[in-house]
């Protein structure tokens, strides 16, 4: 690299303008595709995370419709959702990176960006504004009309309106340059799959060929939203740790105005007599119904033997346990000097407790989700560490040690899986019974896990016979609710369905027609790409989806034999009646008599037993 | 014509025989059903497992060993059913006398719903049939395709209907009479020939006829057309056993003519579960392998798998003595062969002039 070459930073816009193949704009009919794909799951997570069944419109109208593709569309998606309040519209679809998508619960989109970059590319291809309407309180739409400025990552509004309306929801637009010939099928699945994955949304679509789409809502309750919640022990790594514990470090407390007069009133001292020693005879008294900052203030003060103004003018340097020193930097006299601690003094403690952190106990059930105070104590036998071990003091090799002690041991309750939104069986097996009529299916909802602390949730259901219009074995690839339509073969979920050996199940795979639906649902699903089109195969993930389908292929199996069964008997009542009748009459001239013998009671009697085993 | 009446009552217990036999099977099918258990038929087996060389009898037989078929079993219903279909059609063809052929059996199973899915099938379930009444197919009036030839002084009576009581001298016509079921069923009633001789080839028959060897030897001369049909064979049998003629067997000079004539001797493997198919007595006169060089015949190399069979046919009980043995030897020695035509390089008559007295001498020391 050479010394003259020039750091500029560029805008989020610009980094994304760079890279939109990686969000999946690189072509027309990736790009039509994927703009789809990012306004619908807006509207599903708004509507979800307002509890509003959603009912979403969207159309796909030719600019000119005689002409070849790739061609100019308009792409509008309208939704019943809760609006977005119009101070926010601007920032919301103007700018790259803005969102509400960064804490620990599950939604469709991960950094809400998608819907952004949909704008850009529409800009970018054909120039034309994106128009927004929103309506958050039933009672005015406001109409935005704007562009983006790349470089400075700014939304450029051209036009903003209000109307009356009753329809509370939201509305985008934009035009952008697709091909709807290639990137129709792709679209038309997109849709059908999410109605089967959202069975309690109304999802319509009017497509440019003037067909009409509507998938109606199967159920008419929504399942429970997802709340924001603390990593699991599971799968947490060294790195993550780490970083829990600069937060869990204590800090010494900054000496200003406000803490001093915090101290004051915890102390319940007039300003008067707010001096050194009362301050100390006071806080001795009142030591347990102290605060922690006031705590380390006063066990300061105490040690420096310092009034607020002195400890004002120094900055404390060390906590130097070993030595039992407190080294501080004194403003006035520019030096830093020593003191001496004794550890019998009873401040020792509070001021040592502080730089160290907290107890490992403590530090398991404040910070984890699922860890109690006796799974605290528990796993530090099982990890061989003193339950009041302070985290502050843990050396690297204790932390990886601590960190692999998390994964294995097994006392630990699942995770808790309210952060997350798994649609439930009951719905998935109404979506799947629906969409498909199948003659067997089985559901079955995976108890929560984790993946690098993160929560997830394995839902799948299995479907065989009946209407299933596929020949051989289908795969239904569903992710927080998203199909997974791309990018097939590299996935975790087709990996473990590959894996599997359907003859054990006594279940022809190549021309059974047969449909697996699979849902992973996490806070975050780890994708391959930002396309967020293939799952990547995470250990835990695919011992999940292997003990799901494992479950779910030993009912298949049992239904078969079942159904084998049926079929069987039914097949040999069916032979006996076809061939006894031929051998009664042969053998009655054979032997030469003149009436049949009557074997009419044997097929009776197999056709009882065809009927009971049915 | 004591004779005579004695065949012809013999002729008729045998078809009484064998309508016996299938109307006991069919009782006890039907008395099965009657009281509501499934029918059971039991058959030899005919696997090789079972298949045993009694050296008593000098032929192949079937041990004791039986398959159960079973009606309620829903693999063997179909076969069971079509089983008890053609003893009904055998019936049917032997109380009118009515020939037909293994095609003919696999096209009348149509007409009454016994869907055989082709005729290897159906003809397999026509050996079942024979295993069970342990009587070849020609008595159940089912006759093969092939036809072999037989010319001589040899009277017969027709049996079959239309033709009964109706004579024919086998001399009268020079092209020779196909072996067809007419002739099989047909008495035979008086010779003048005192030997049969069985060839293995049309081409030589008709030299055979043209050189007047039935004269010459007073013999009756039989065209086996290459492996010689059962029908044929049961034929040769009923002059040996009937008329008391000896048989000799005049073959082509390789191990396939070899066996030709073993089969004609003492059966093959694939009908072991039959008796009356064999003339113990028979022999086998040429082309030897030692006359291949004796009689310096023009020879072909023997192929890879004329090789192969010497080995396998070594492995096989008949062949351990006498000239079965030791021809079989010298073919895998020499590795060369030669055919009956191969005499003509010394003049078309050369055979019947020269060999075959001098062969027929040899076959008296056998």
């Amino acid at each position: 690299m050479s010394s003259k070459e020039q750091f500029n930073q560029i805008s989020p816009s610009e980094f994304f303008y760079r890279n939109r193949d990686l969000a999946g704009f690189s072509n027309p009919t990736r790009s039509l595709y994927t703009a789809v794909r990012e306004f619908v799951e807006n509207s599903l997570d708004a509507c979800d995370h307002s509890g509003i069944l959603p009912n979403i419109h969207m159309i796909i109208k030719a600019v000119d419709p005689d002409k070849p593709d790739p061609k100019q569309y308009i792409l509008t998606v309208k939704d019943n959702g809760p609006g977005i309040p119009s101070k926010h519209v601007p920032l919301a679809f103007g700018t790259v990176l803005y969102g509400s998508k960064f804490g620990l619960k599950q939604a469709r989109g991960m950094f809400g960006l998608g819907a952004t970059m949909a704008i850009l590319y529409g800009q970018i291809t054909t120039n034309k504004p994106v128009k927004v309407k929103s309506n958050d309180d039933g009672k005015t739409r406001y109409e935005f009309e704007m562009l983006l400025d790349i470089q400075k990552n700014k939304p450029v509004l051209l036009k903003k309106e209000e109307k009356p309306s009753s329809e509370q929801g939201l509305s985008v637009s934009i035009c952008l340059d697709g091909d709807y010939s290639k990137a129709g099928t792709k679209i038309r699945d997109y849709v059908y799959q999410t109605s089967l994955i959202t069975p309690y949304a109304t999802i319509t679509f009017d497509d440019p060929k003037g067909e009409k789409f509507n998938h109606k809502a199967i159920i008419r309750t929504m399942p429970p939203a997802p709340t924001i919640i603390a990593p699991h022990p599971y799968g947490i790594d060294v790195e993550t740790i780490r970083r829990m514990l600069v937060d869990t470090h204590y800090q010494i407390p900054n000496v200003d105005a406000k803490m001093i007069e915090k101290i004051r009133k915890e102390l319940g001292m007039s300003k008067k007599k707010f001096n050194y020693n009362d301050i100390m005879k006071k806080a001795e008294k009142k030591w347990k119904s102290l605060t922690r900052p006031v705590r380390v203030v006063i066990a300061l003060m105490s040690f420096l033997e310092a009034d607020f103004e002195k400890l004002q003018r120094v900055r404390i340097e060390d906590v130097d346990l070993r030595n039992n020193k407190l080294v501080y930097w004194d403003y006035s006299t520019s030096e830093t000097i020593a003191v001496d601690m004794e550890t019998e003094n009873p401040y020792y403690k509070q001021l040592a407790n502080t730089v160290q952190g907290e107890s490992l106990t403590h530090f398991l059930t404040k910070r984890f989700q699922r860890v109690g105070p006796t799974a605290a104590t528990e796993f530090c036998k099982f990890a061989k560490f003193k339950p009041e071990t302070r985290v502050g003091n843990m050396s690297d090799q204790e932390l990886v040690k601590l960190s692999d002690a998390l994964q294995t041991y097994e006392g630990f309750r699942s995770p808790d899986p309210t952060c997350l939104a798994p649609l439930g069986e009951s719905p998935l097996e109404k979506g799947i019974e629906r969409r498909f009529e199948p003659d067997f299916m089985a559901v079955v909802q995976r108890t929560a896990s984790a993946y690098s602390g993160f929560p997830f949730v394995i839902e799948m259901g299995i479907a065989y016979g009946g209407n299933i219009k596929s020949n051989g074995l289908k795969v239904f690839r569903f992710a927080n609710r998203i199909p997974l339509l791309y990018d097939e073969g590299s996935d975790v979920v087709l990996k473990v369905v590959n894996d599997t050996d359907w003859g054990r199940y006594k279940v022809k795979s190549d021309s059974a027609s047969m449909v697996i639906v699979s849902h992973i649902c996490s806070t975050r699903v780890p994708y391959k790409t930002v396309g967020k089109e293939n799952v990547a195969d995470r250990p835990e993930i695919e011992k999940e989806l292997r003990l799901a389908l494992q479950f779910l292929s030993r009912k298949l199996s049992s239904y078969m034999s079942k159904k084998g069964q049926a079929e069987m008997a039914k097949k040999r009542a069916n032979l006996y009646s076809k061939y006894l009748p031929l051998i009664a009459q042969f053998c009655t001239e054979l032997a030469g008599k003149k009436k049949e013998p009557s074997y009419q009671k044997m097929l009776k009697e197999e056709n009882a037993i065809a009927e009971k085993t049915e | 014509m004591q004779l005579q009446k004695k065949q012809n009552k013999a002729s008729k217990d045998k078809s009484k025989d064998l309508v016996d036999i299938l109307k006991k099977h069919g009782a006890q099918v039907y008395e099965d059903l009657e009281n509501g258990q499934f029918p059971k038929i039991s058959i030899p087996n005919r696997s090789i497992s079972n298949i045993i060389y009694d050296k008593k009898l000098r032929q192949y037989i079937l041990g004791s060993g039986t398959a159960l078929r079973s009606s309620k079993n829903t693999a063997q219903l179909r076969s069971f059913t079509q089983l008890v279909w053609l003893a009904f059609f055998a019936n049917k063809l032997t109380q009118q006398k009515k020939s037909s052929t293994l095609r003919d059996v696999y096209y009348s199973s149509q007409a009454f719903a016994i869907d055989f899915e082709d005729q290897s099938e159906s003809d397999n379930i026509i050996v079942d049939l024979e295993a069970v009444l342990t009587k070849p197919r020609e008595e159940f009036y089912v006759f093969p395709e092939e036809r072999s030839s037989i010319f001589g002084d040899l009277t017969i009576e027709y049996t079959i209907p239309g033709y009964e009581g109706k004579k024919m001298n086998l001399s009268d016509h020079p092209d020779g009479y196909a072996i067809g079921p007419s002739l099989t069923s047909s008495q035979l009633v008086d010779t003048s020939a005192e030997l049969v001789i069985a060839i293995e080839k049309g081409g030589l028959f008709t030299r055979f006829i043209e050189e007047k060897v039935d004269k010459k030897f007073k013999s009756i001369i039989l065209n086996t057309g290459g492996q010689a049909p059962r029908s044929t064979r049961t034929l040769l049998k009923r002059l040996h056993d009937e008329m008391g003629l000896p048989v000799v067997i005049l073959t082509d000079g390789d191990v396939y003519g070899e066996h030709i004539a073993m089969v004609i001797k003492s059966g093959s493997a694939n009908a072991a579960h039959l008796r009356e198919l064999t003339v113990p007595d028979a022999k086998w006169m040429g082309v030897w392998a030692t006359d291949i060089d004796k009689y310096k015949l023009p020879t072909i190399p023997m192929t890879e798998s004329d090789i192969k069979r010497c080995y396998d046919l070594q492995k096989d009980p008949r062949y351990q003595e006498g000239i079965w043995k030791k021809e079989l030897e010298v073919f895998l020695k020499i590795k060369r062969k030669a055919e009956l035509e191969a005499f003509s390089k010394y003049g078309l008559t050369n055979i019947t002039d020269k060999y075959l007295p001098q062969k027929l001498e040899l076959a008296k020391s056998l």
